[in-house]
């Protein structure tokens, strides 16, 4: 009776199953070419397109209008939270293609969404696995990039890249001393469209909650002991209440410190208080004697790691660091004293903040060394690359390397209260200097030694610059020259401005104002070919040694076993590799 | 012949999607399994990757990781699979003591919802749960304990996964057990009573050795699916913290092969998993057989 029984249910089991997976369908919603307003880029493609410099014939070709409609299939990333598409709109039919069809005669096609993070990544490491790329496709990741060129899956757009390349792409690409041409390309040969990030998203600061310093009559922190004695008070007094934080720490899946794969754009970890110490985890670093060191077995960690435990066995870090699925949560609910993030983690990184709490005013600081030495590890060229895959026909790689042009170009004038991510293939490309220049010459603006219309040229290769000088005046009104800005200067009318602003004036002050006294490189920002195959078991074996040490559940010996056993079980071997490298 | 066809065909009907589902998510992707055996560049194909023979075998056995992802997996697996028999029987067995219908009914409907949910949705429930601020640590304050942070503790993180699994299935496992038992002849009861039987004595003498080839059955299939430690709840509950104690097969395959793009690698382990797994399941094929006098086919 019993095997009667089993059968049938087996099936019933397995249709149930199956009902489970039918959910996550593409939805292709037919692109009804609706002709919409894409209000001013017309108007600026025709400026662009008279010759302004020697350059003109280099640029029609960069902003040209196909003559037949070109299609690009692509893999898109979106936001789950998203809610600034307007009803009707899809991944595929919205202001930013549109403004590419009407433009350009490009017509974006998404082969399939997937939501950012994990999920993205997935599917991108799946697309390459299964030789499957779409014409164009963003890696998040230098290692998905290099893993799909080794295959010889990427289009070589070597010459493509000179002769479409608008002279501002190619301005941003040289701002990088060059460095940008090698990053996006695999054996000397260009084979993706690089991001061109600013060099101050590598710089990590620490953010301060200023008005409860003054509550409590505290300095302005400038060394470790004083990050020290103000967490302490903080975690005293309780500003906030029982749900105080002194100083937050990584999520679930966030980072210590950040590491050669991962320079920039880290949040919540401890950057500045490891530079502080002059170690840099996580990095390569070229002792200048033709040898090669590793920044997380320097035994002048242990100083560092003791200081974060004893800070932590007394409170003064968020007891819940590690286990958090979001950090700046606590920051946003306005319970955190003290973060660590680069200069748009001000602004952008925590707008809620703002919005719960006008009165929260966030500052960003250096951290110096006991002497006084501002250290900052830099970061390498972009992290996220668009790559070309190689089966695409000449005339999509060349329409893929417009719209990147078109992006750069036309930003500013976008209505972006339609959320830029919607832009397809967006990959950002910025002068490295963009956000420190910004910042310089928005207070010029504001002191009034310059004015907005000095600012007016649409080819600069600081794209928003014009922008924002413009707005500058309207969104910090309580400006006053020689006198540190506060939270209450700014205007909040327009959210999106004041985050902006916010970010470029504080955020990236540090890195704007003051002289980095040791800026320090790794050697390399990609992993070699042992590191291919040993990395994963050395980087998880590093992650639970670090987090361990800081939370006491392991004490300081700790980190001479793992020092050995990193150097045995493959360290050394990748050592001697990135000395070759040098 | 035909006869026979025209009489099985509804049952054929419902053997098909799960035989096309076999064929085409299990059979075919075997295919894959080449992977193993290369230094696999997805450019090239399964053809034209270099071959390395037992290479990645090899490093697999050398990797100090290996060793502590296949322990963490047979300790958590072994301890679920055991406790996922124990826990149910008794259950049933208390359950089918109760005289009340309704009141039977309702806790048995009551205990097997939490099957349904998914571990997404479960494991944030967990986490709140034993979050710093979270019941546990609340309920502890009352009684002077010092908050503590159960997440990033690894010594917690084996307990915490095999036992909020059980909570999760053991009221679904206890189904089986109360259909095995209402199998039991009743006249059996009724003669042990007269014989002046209490309660316990017929629970020990008849109910016990009534559900024992169903205890057996299950413990025995249970044996392939032992390297199955349970990917979706370990994967929405752990971090770096607890690697040492929580990190299973089934992680670390997902994040070798989609993090760090480790693809031979990572079906490396893969198919050491199955071919353990198949071992597993042919002897339990065969003690099923001895045990319980049960064919699976």
């Amino acid at each position: 009776m019993k095997k009667n029984l089993i059968l049938p249910l087996i099936a019933a089991l397995l249709v149930s199953s199956f009902a489970g997976c039918g959910g996550g369908g593409a939805s292709s919603t037919a692109s009804s070419s609706t002709p919409a307003a894409t209000s001013t880029p017309a108007s600026s493609t025709a400026e662009a397109s008279s010759p302004a410099e020697g350059e003109a014939s280099g640029d029609d070709l960069a902003f040209r209008k196909f003559d037949e409609p070109v299609d690009v299939h692509i893999g898109m990333k979106v936001s789950p939270i998203d809610t600034t598409l307007p009803a009707g709109d899809s991944a595929e039919d919205n202001q930013y293609t549109r403004y590419l069809r009407d433009n350009y005669n490009i017509n974006v096609i998404v082969d399939w969404t997937a939501a950012e993070g994990n999920d993205y990544n997935q599917k991108v490491s799946l697309a390459i696995a299964s030789d499957s790329l779409p014409d164009g496709l963003v890696a998040d990741d230098r290692t998905y990039m290099v893993s799909a060129a080794k295959s010889d899956m990427l289009y070589d757009i070597t010459d493509l890249f000179q002769k479409y390349a608008s002279s501002q792409v190619k301005g941003i690409m040289d701002s990088t001393g060059g460095r940008a041409y090698d990053h996006a390309g695999y054996n000397g040969r260009m084979v993706s469209l690089p991001h061109v990030s600013v060099t101050s998203d590598g710089v990590h600061n620490l953010n301060v909650r200023k008005d409860w310093l003054e509550q409590y009559g505290l300095e302005v922190p400038k060394t470790v002991d004083d990050v020290e004695t103000i967490a302490r008070t903080f975690m005293k007094e309780k500003p906030a209440g029982e749900n105080t934080i002194g100083i937050t720490g990584p999520s679930k899946s966030g980072l210590l410190y950040s590491n050669f794969l991962n320079s920039s754009d880290i949040t919540h970890s401890y950057d500045p208080i490891f530079q502080a110490y002059d170690v840099y985890p996580g990095y390569w670093l070229d002792n200048g004697d033709g040898t090669v060191s590793y920044g997380s077995i320097d035994d002048n960690m242990k100083p560092a790691l003791e200081r974060l435990a004893s800070w932590y066995a007394e409170g003064l870090i968020d007891p819940e660091m590690g286990t958090r699925d979001n950090s700046t949560e606590p920051v946003n609910a306005g319970y955190a004293g003290m973060w660590c993030g680069p200069w748009w983690s001000l602004g952008y990184g925590n707008g809620d903040a703002f919005v719960n709490d006008p009165t929260a005013n966030w500052q960003a600081y250096p951290i110096f060394t006991d002497d006084g030495k501002w250290n900052v590890h830099m970061k390498t060229i972009g992290k996220t690359f668009c790559m070309i895959s190689k089966k695409t026909s000449e005339d999509t790689a060349a329409a893929i390397i417009i719209m990147y042009n078109a992006l750069v170009r036309d930003e500013a004038t976008f209505d972006t209260s339609v959320a830029i991510g919607w832009y397809p293939l967006r990959v950002v490309a910025a002068a490295a200097d963009e956000v420190d220049y910004t910042a310089n010459e928005l207070v010029k603006v504001l002191n009034g030694e310059t004015e907005p219309e000095d600012y007016n040229d649409p080819l600069s290769i600081y794209k928003l610059l014009y922008q924002d000088v413009s707005k500058v005046r309207n969104v910090v009104p309580g400006y006053e020259p020689g006198r540190e800005l506060n939270v209450s200067d700014f205007s909040m009318d327009n959210l999106g401005d004041f985050k902006r602003m916010y970010a470029q004036l504080i955020g990236s002050r540090p890195y704007a104002s003051t002289t980095v006294d040791k800026a320090v490189y790794s050697v390399t920002y990609s992993l070699t070919e042992t590191m291919e195959k040993r990395w994963s078991n050395l980087k998880k074996m590093e992650d639970e040694v670090m987090l361990k040490i800081i939370t006491g559940q392991s004490d300081i010996s700790a980190f001479d076993e793992f020092k050995t056993n990193w150097l045995s079980q493959g360290g050394q071997e990748i050592l001697d590799e990135v000395k070759a490298l040098l | 012949m035909k006869k026979r066809i025209n009489v099985q065909f509804h049952y054929g009907l419902m053997v098909a999607p799960g035989l096309v589902w076999l064929l085409l998510f299990s059979i075919i992707p075997m295919v894959g399994i080449v992977m193993a055996f290369q230094d696999y560049n997805p450019g090239r194909g399964y053809w034209g990757s270099e071959w390395v023979g037992l290479e990645n075998f090899e490093y697999l056995f050398s990797m100090s990781d290996a060793r502590q992802v296949m322990i963490n997996t047979l300790i958590i697996a072994v301890s679920k699979m055991v406790l996922n028999l124990i826990i149910p029987l008794a259950f049933a067995l208390l359950l089918n003591e109760v005289r009340l219908v309704r009141y039977k009914k309702l806790i048995q409907t009551i205990v097997y919802l939490p099957h349904f949910l998914s571990w997404v949705i479960l494991a944030s429930i967990v986490l709140s749960i034993f979050g710093y601020r979270g019941v546990v640590n609340t309920i502890g304050g009352w009684f002077g304990a010092e908050g503590r942070i159960w997440m990033n503790s690894a010594s917690f993180f084996r307990p915490l996964v095999i036992w909020s699994d059980v909570w999760k299935e053991f009221g679904y496992n206890a189904v089986i057990f109360l259909a095995a038992l209402t199998g039991i002849n009743p006249n059996l009861y009724e003669a042990a009573a007269i014989d002046g039987a209490g309660r316990w004595k017929s629970i020990w003498h008849i109910t016990l050795p009534g559900l024992i080839s169903t205890v057996v059955l299950l413990g025995v299939l249970g044996l392939g699916s032992v390297l199955n430690a349970g990917f979706d709840q370990i994967f929405n509950l752990y971090n770096p913290m607890v690697y040492s104690t929580g990190d299973i097969l089934d992680t670390w395959v997902y994040r070798m092969g989609l993090w760090d793009l480790q693809f031979s690698l990572a079906t490396t382990a893969g198919l050491l998993k199955s071919v353990v797994s198949f071992v597993l399941i042919v002897s339990s094929y065969i003690m099923a057989y001895k045990f319980a006098d049960y064919r699976v086919f």
